[in-house]
């Protein structure tokens, strides 16, 4: 289906003190650490923020909230109207640990739903959700009524809930849901950012995967001490068209192996990998 | 009798006589069909010591159960006959209509002995027997045969297997062609050839009925299923030109005669690369779903079909990294009728002599590593018996005995037949595979690489642990030619032997168990290995080129890798215990009668060509 982003940014920072949109991240703005990541698989990516909020220069659409802070709904609702799509992935600017793997999962259920949304620790999740551009009418009836949770509208339209066990197949510990509202959380995101990427390794593709990637090697940064399992997700994160093909919740589909270093063939989720190691990612079947 | 008709047709092309007979039920149950069937008839009807161009030497055409049933992958067929390229059995599989039409006469076998008095092609239909002039086919293609067959019996639905020119000249390396594809490996095209014989032309109309025809279309759907699921993904979605590019970075790439596992410029030739800058279009062979052929377009506009041992080949084996040049090579051996892995392997130890001064003619030739025009001419040199196209056509084993010296050191065949694109130093369970396969260097009559490619065992150490899975992947594969089902379907079944006796016992009405089809597979394998002791070999035959076991590997991964002597002599020994043979190889009776065998028993051995 033909998808793209949509980022709320419009938010009052209140307890973070600072805009959130511009807390510096990975080296840059945090709103623009956003975008890069979701442009690797939406073609377009609209900001929806409020009438006078300064924002970097950034190739996306830029909606405007027309009353300022009055919630979601508005939000949600601004950028669908925006957006040239049919469905949407909606976020927040202050989710900086998206998994892609599980976004692109998520934009894979939408087909015969209006609404993808995950149900992690208890709630649903709605800034971590898809949506079809056409129920924009039914938020914009929701303001007029001030219902202004976007909860109310998975009722009325077709909504798939995405339980726990199904969201831990791709990002185990909920990462990709966590967002800061406050200095410390903001901390404690860099921190897990930190320790997620401090060793790095390289993926060679040979075969489908090359073909499905278009691209012959990527770099991937991981933690120390991380598996096949999260070299697998992490791979499927940056090249999404990957997942449901060659990887599936961190595991190789059949019909496909892992080779470390040009010595070990490897296809157990648990095998160690180590900062340096070149992973080959190849065909199981060496006939021919 | 359900899965098979239960009878062979003989031709005596001498004599012109045809003779139906019956099949013993027993027979088939030993040997099933195909390489099994067709070996155990080879057993019969040639004479111990035959030459293989000599007309006593039968050319058999076996069919097998699985053909017809509508089963993906099985529209195949094997031509069994003494390999005039090694002296030993040659056993080649080939897949088109002509499998679906062979079956159709009848018949479970066709054989074919004796020599025409002049150039024939044989047209049978109707339980009929025509002999042909084929003096107006001389010199063409196996594919304008083809037309020009069935334009000659106004017969469009005729199915065609034929030899190209290099058959007629007996090139130890011919073919026997149909529709496009090849019966390749061991020169069954020279023995056709040397039967005066240049097609073999069918038009049939009879059905092997199978026992439980819903228990077999129930089977039949669900590996349908599972062969268009991900472990097929490599075969669909690009075919098997995929391996290039993974085993130069692997470090097991055969290149410029096995002087180096890596080719620089691997990536040019890639399969990926083909895929995004060649492709033309995708083909299959017939009731497959698989659809594993690739076609390619070259500069000339015109395109040709290429498999992952044909691009090694004639590609980084002789040095050459254009794939035009590749591509244009590989449709002059089709025109020919030549198998590619022995073009390529008998093109690039003459390169290898012209370096070093030692093969007269070479020169003329322009024989050198990466030079496109020594390619293209030594090919048609080869095909025309031109030249020293002549010497060439014998193949590097006979070629190396012809000029002597140190030549035989980089002649890269075991027993003849020339190697396939897996270096054996960084792939030891190969090494071991190769060097004891009854047809010679062999990658199909055992699938030994898969434990190397699995993580099964430490592909760059040999040891005693190799021996039975040497054997166990040569009964498998035994078992699979005989059946016959497509190497590339066998990941589509969870546990094959379950299921395949399964699937046997629905086509034949037989109560075969997991057991019987492993016991059919051993027993398979050891009576081609008895034919070839009945030819004269000896353990010395079980050997593997001088340059595997002399040099270490220069460059990649494998960089310093080596094979030697005493490894791979420990590891053969590993396998004839596995085999339960004697130290030397030899069959103890013991196993013959376990086996069900001892109708077999050699006679003296004759001399081999």
């Amino acid at each position: 289906m033909d998808a793209g982003a949509v980022i709320l940014v419009g938010g009052k920072s209140s307890r973070m003190g600072r805009p959130k949109a511009l807390l510096p991240f990975d080296g840059e703005p945090l709103i623009a650490h956003i975008v890069r990541k979701l442009e690797t698989i939406f073609p377009e990516v609209v900001i929806v923020a409020a009438p006078d909020q300064e924002l970097p220069t950034l190739p996306v659409k830029i909606a405007r909230d027309d009353i300022a802070y009055q919630g979601p709904v508005s939000g949600i609702y601004h950028g669908l109207q925006t957006s040239t799509k049919e469905a949407c992935f909606v976020t927040s600017c202050d989710a900086p640990l998206l998994n892609l793997a599980f976004v692109s999962h998520l934009l894979a259920q939408i087909s015969d739903v209006d609404i993808v949304v995950p149900f992690w620790e208890e709630r649903f999740q709605p800034l971590h959700a898809v949506y079809r551009t056409s129920v924009a009418p039914l938020l914009k009836n929701q303001l007029e009524r001030g219902e202004l949770r976007p909860v109310f509208l998975f009722d009325k339209v077709r909504t798939r809930k995405v339980e726990e066990e199904e969201i831990r197949g791709f990002d185990p510990d909920g990462m990709s849901m966590l967002n800061m509202n406050s200095p410390e959380e903001y901390e404690t995101a860099l921190r897990l950012w930190h320790i997620r990427n401090s060793i790095s390794v390289s993926v060679e593709l040979f075969g489908v995967p090359r073909l499905l990637a278009k691209t012959r090697s990527v770099t991937l940064n991981l933690a120390e001490g991380a598996t096949l399992a999260q070299v697998l997700s992490a791979l499927a994160e940056k090249l999404p068209m990957l997942a449901g093909r060659v990887i599936e919740a961190g595991s190789l589909i059949s019909g496909y192996t892992c080779n470390i270093n040009g010595l070990d063939f490897v296809r157990t989720p648990n095998a160690k990998v180590a900062s340096g190691d070149k992973i080959f990612l190849l065909s199981a079947d060496a006939g021919g | 009798m359900y899965g098979f008709h239960g009878s062979l047709l003989h031709i005596d092309l001498s004599s012109g006589q045809s003779h139906w007979r019956a099949i013993e039920e027993t027979r088939l149950h030993r040997f099933l069909g195909g390489i099994g069937l067709g070996a155990s008839l080879l057993y019969d009807y040639a004479p111990a010591g035959v030459d293989p161009l000599a007309p006593a030497n039968p050319l058999i055409f076996a069919s097998a159960p699985l053909v017809g049933t509508g089963l993906t992958t099985t529209a195949k067929f094997a031509v069994v006959t003494k390999s005039p390229l090694t002296g030993f059995i040659a056993d080649s599989l080939s897949s088109s209509y002509f499998a679906l039409e062979l079956k159709r006469l009848g018949i479970d076998a066709l054989i074919v002995t004796g020599q025409a008095a002049g150039w024939t092609y044989l047209f049978i239909h109707n339980g009929k027997v025509e002999f042909h002039s084929a003096q107006q086919l001389r010199g063409k293609s196996a594919l304008e045969c083809e037309s020009l067959i069935r334009g000659d019996l106004n017969n469009s639905s005729a199915r065609i297997a034929a030899i190209g020119k290099a058959g007629e000249n007996r090139v130890r390396f011919a073919t026997i062609s149909n529709e496009g594809r090849h019966a390749g490996r061991g020169g069954v095209g020279a023995v056709m050839g040397a039967k005066n014989l240049k097609a073999i032309a069918l038009c049939g109309d009879r059905s092997a009925i199978v026992a439980d025809s819903s228990g077999v279309a129930s089977i039949a759907a669900t590996l349908r299923a599972r062969s268009l699921g991900s472990l097929t993904d490599k075969y669909r979605n690009i075919g098997t030109v995929a391996n290039l590019s993974v085993f130069n970075r692997l470090g097991v790439l055969p290149t410029r005669n096995f002087q180096q596992s890596t080719f620089d410029e691997a990536e040019s030739l890639s399969g990926e690369t083909l895929t995004e800058n060649n492709f033309s279009r995708r083909n299959g062979c017939a009731a497959c779903t698989i659809r594993c052929e690739r076609l390619f377009k070259a500069l000339d506009g015109g395109e040709q079909r290429l498999e992952y041992e044909t691009l090694f080949a004639l590609g980084p084996l002789c040095g050459v990294h254009e794939p035009d040049i590749v591509l244009r090579a590989a449709r002059l051996c089709d025109h020919y009728g030549i198998d590619t892995i022995s073009a390529g392997g008998t093109l690039a130890w003459a390169m290898e002599c012209n370096e070093k001064c030692l093969l007269p003619g070479a020169q003329d030739l322009g024989l050198r590593f990466g030079e496109a025009a020594g390619v293209f001419g030594a090919i048609e040199a080869i095909g025309e018996r031109r030249g020293a196209g002549d010497l060439l056509a014998e193949g590097s084993r006979l070629a190396a005995l012809a000029i002597g010296g140190e030549s035989r050191r980089w002649a890269m065949h075991v027993k003849g037949l020339e190697l396939p694109g897996y270096e054996p130093r960084s792939l030891k369970t190969m090494a071991l595979g190769l060097a004891v396969s009854p047809r010679g260097a062999c990658h199909n009559r055992s699938g030994a690489y898969e434990a190397d490619f699995s993580g099964e065992v430490d592909r760059f150490k040999a040891d005693a642990s190799r021996g039975a899975l040497v054997r166990d992947s040569e009964d498998f594969a035994a078992v699979l030619d005989s059946l016959i089902v497509c190497k590339f379907l066998r990941k589509c079944f969870t546990d094959f032997y379950r299921e395949g006796a399964e699937l046997l016992s629905k086509v034949t009405g037989w109560d075969c168990t997991s057991d019987d089809l492993r016991r059919v597979g051993e027993r398979i394998h050891n009576l081609k290995k008895l034919f070839n002791i009945r030819e004269g070999w000896t353990s010395d035959d079980d050997w593997l080129p001088e340059r595997l076991l002399t040099e270490s590997l220069p460059t990649g991964i494998a960089r310093g890798v080596a094979l030697s002597p005493t490894e791979l002599r420990e590891m053969i020994q590993a396998y004839y215990a596995a085999r339960e043979w004697d130290e030397t190889g030899l069959i103890p009776e013991k196993k013959l009668s376990e086996l069900d065998l001892t109708g077999f028993l050699p006679q003296d051995a004759e001399t081999r060509i």
